[in-house]
């Protein structure tokens, strides 16, 4: 369904949509980020990139799996938690971090759902919005077979036209946010489909940073799994974790036991975020660590995006947002380091 | 609505039994399930076990899907996890959830001779798939156990080996030499090269410490073993079993889904990452 939306009536809208939480993005602390909102005034689409992506939201960085009982008498009581009914909107959604649930979605998908997961990404409608100039100065999502504009895990994608927005619905989920407030939707005319059409071949060409023959790196990759390469590259690692922690596609978590008494025996299980980047990650309870150093960790990194997850899925496990590289505190940047893959040994 | 695959199924311990002492004790487990809930394995699968206020545990099965009604698990005491179920006594109630991982192909080895070789606690999963050989004695063709361990007395199911002397060839070896001890003296490897079991027609399956497996592979292929017929187990850290939290992968595999069994010919192409 296409339709055009007066950027005036965009909070009217808004407020036929309040029995869903509603999230927009918001500057808080010089930090861009998705918060909860019941004001529709406060929906803003016109922001950089937030620092997290909406994974946040479906994925929580922290979330109780089950809560547990153990007393010395009678059987332990076990409680599944499972995330609130509550359906929820986010607005602003670039094209890239909803491309990016794409990912986890195959992740937590396949024979063994993950239904705390599935709960939210089922009950979220998300609304996203093309970036008309690259949002961030380490766009790349053209490279990595994305687009300004891409609809791929969006049920509605909003553009600007400067004194309105051109509405794309895909989803059912999507159109049904079109119908709680049908008379502020026109449709297009000739015009907005000549301005949408403009502004979209100016926005691919407004994107600076790019990988060049990334089809070669794959196998590139391969062959340089022993290779000094990752040791020179990882020198500067702090281990910091941000890279992964900030990207929409890292998926890797923990699972925990938290007790709040210990007579009886009561807590909650819970999966935090994890990274690949910390030594912990791998580390046996005998001490041995199959990936004991930062060269190997870095190289886990990148050979998960650009080798295990392309063979698994068929698709690099990055979505170009330039998150991991605008973010790293010692300047690794991604697309250097796959530059320098590429013309390894050439 | 999908099954919820992170909640455990609680399971009352029955039997414990003390396999080794010492500053590396070894305790064997059976459990048995509260409720009737369908938990179908194959040798060589794991299971999460649950000790709740302090976590999970990925550990193999090492009784035989041919018993029903119990599962056993044979337990170093390494970690938070297992230290806790070291505490546990006969009665207590833990948490069980999988069963997770690919089991042996033992179908595919039907009418072959079977040598297994183990290492210290590295018999808990041979244990499994011996007994299922075992069990169904006339599918297979000869068996052979060569197992060792440091002493004597790191030996596990030692009154369970006395009693597999009636039914299969048992080799058994210590690292050094003590008193009374009337059989091989030296590491595993050494035992393998010594007893020189013959590659015709033959699966060998090796799990122990992993500078063991690494000797024992080499020892079987100057023995005229091919890739193919080399079987080993694969242990990473594991959090969820079901190839998300992403801490096992050894290159594109996951250890709990793809793994933890492997032909020397698979493993062989995958990175050194375990």
């Amino acid at each position: 369904m296409q339709k055009v939306l007066t950027k005036k009536s965009l909070p009217q809208w808004v407020k036929k949509l309040l029995s869903y939480t509603i999230y927009t993005p918001v500057e808080e602390d010089d930090h861009w980020n998705f918060v909860a909102t019941d004001n529709p005034e406060d929906i803003n689409l016109d922001y950089p990139l937030t620092t997290l992506s909406p994974k946040k939201i479906i994925f929580p960085q922290r979330e109780i799996f089950l809560e547990f009982c153990d007393s010395t008498e009678g059987n332990p009581e076990v409680k599944e938690v499972l995330p609130a009914e509550k359906s929820a909107v986010i607005f602003g959604v670039r094209p890239c971090d909803a491309k990016a649930l794409t990912f986890t979605d195959k992740v937590f998908g396949g024979d063994f759902k993950d239904i705390y997961y599935w709960k939210r990404r089922n009950q979220t409608t998300l609304v996203g919005i093309s970036c008309n100039t690259p949002p961030y100065t380490n766009c790349f999502c053209v490279s990595v077979n994305g687009s300004p504009y891409s609809k791929e895990g969006l049920d509605i994608l909003l553009t600007d036209l400067g004194d309105k927005y051109f509405v794309e619905t895909y989803t059912k989920k999507g159109e049904k946010l079109l119908n709680l407030a049908k008379g502020l939707f026109k449709s297009p005319t000739a015009k907005d489909k000549k301005d949408l059409e403009k502004i979209r071949i100016d926005s691919k060409k407004k994107i600076k940073r790019q990988i060049k023959n990334i089809k070669k790196i794959p196998p590139k990759l391969k062959e340089m799994f022993d290779s000094p390469f990752w040791d020179e590259e990882s020198m500067s690692c702090l281990r910091c974790g941000i890279c992964t922690y900030l990207c929409p596609t890292c998926h890797c978590f923990d699972i925990n036991d938290e007790i709040t008494s210990s007579s009886p025996i009561k807590g909650k299980r819970i999966r935090t975020w994890d990274t690949c980047q910390f030594p912990d990650f791998t580390m046996h309870s005998s001490g041995h660590n199959p990936r004991p150093d930062k060269a190997s960790r870095l190289r886990q990194r990148i050979l998960h995006k650009f080798l295990y997850f392309v063979d698994r899925y068929q698709n690099y496990q990055c979505t170009g947002c330039g998150r991991c590289i605008s973010l790293c505190p010692v300047g690794i940047d991604l697309l250097e380091v796959l530059d320098k893959v590429r013309d390894y040994g050439s | 609505m999908d099954p919820n695959t992170y909640i455990p199924k609680l399971a009352k311990i029955t039997h414990i039994k003390e396999e080794v002492g010492g500053a590396r004790p070894i305790k064997t487990f059976r459990t048995q399930f509260f409720e009737n809930n369908n938990f179908s394995f194959k040798c060589g699968q794991c299971a999460m076990l649950s000790v709740f206020g302090k976590g999970e545990s990925m550990i193999s099965i090492s009784s035989t899907p041919l018993i029903k009604d119990y599962l056993q698990f044979s337990i170093l005491k390494m970690g938070r996890v297992t230290s806790s179920l070291h505490e546990k006594q006969v009665e207590d109630i833990i948490g069980i959830r999988g069963p997770y991982g690919n089991g042996f192909p033992v179908e595919k080895w039907k009418r072959k001779n079977l040598i297994f070789i183990g290492g210290g606690i590295g018999l808990a999963p041979i244990w499994s798939v011996l007994n299922t050989a075992l069990g169904k004695r006339e599918d297979y063709g000869d068996l052979t156990l060569i197992y060792g361990a440091r002493t004597s007395k790191d030996l596990v199911f030692k009154e369970e080996l006395e009693e597999l002397r009636k039914k299969m060839t048992v080799h058994l070896s210590v690292d050094v030499e003590e008193p009374d001890w009337k059989e091989f003296v030296g590491f595993v490897p050494q035992n393998v090269l010594d007893k020189k079991p013959s590659p015709k027609n033959a699966i060998a399956v090796t799990c122990g410490p992993p500078i063991m497996i690494k000797f024992v592979i080499k020892a079987l292929e100057d023995l005229g073993f091919k890739d193919e017929q080399i079987y080993t187990t694969v242990e990473n850290k594991m959090k969820c079993g079901v190839g998300k939290c992403g801490k096992c992968n050894i290159g594109i595999h996951y250890v709990c889904q793809d793994g933890p069994v492997y032909s020397w010919a698979e493993l062989k192409k995958l990175p050194q990452e375990y």
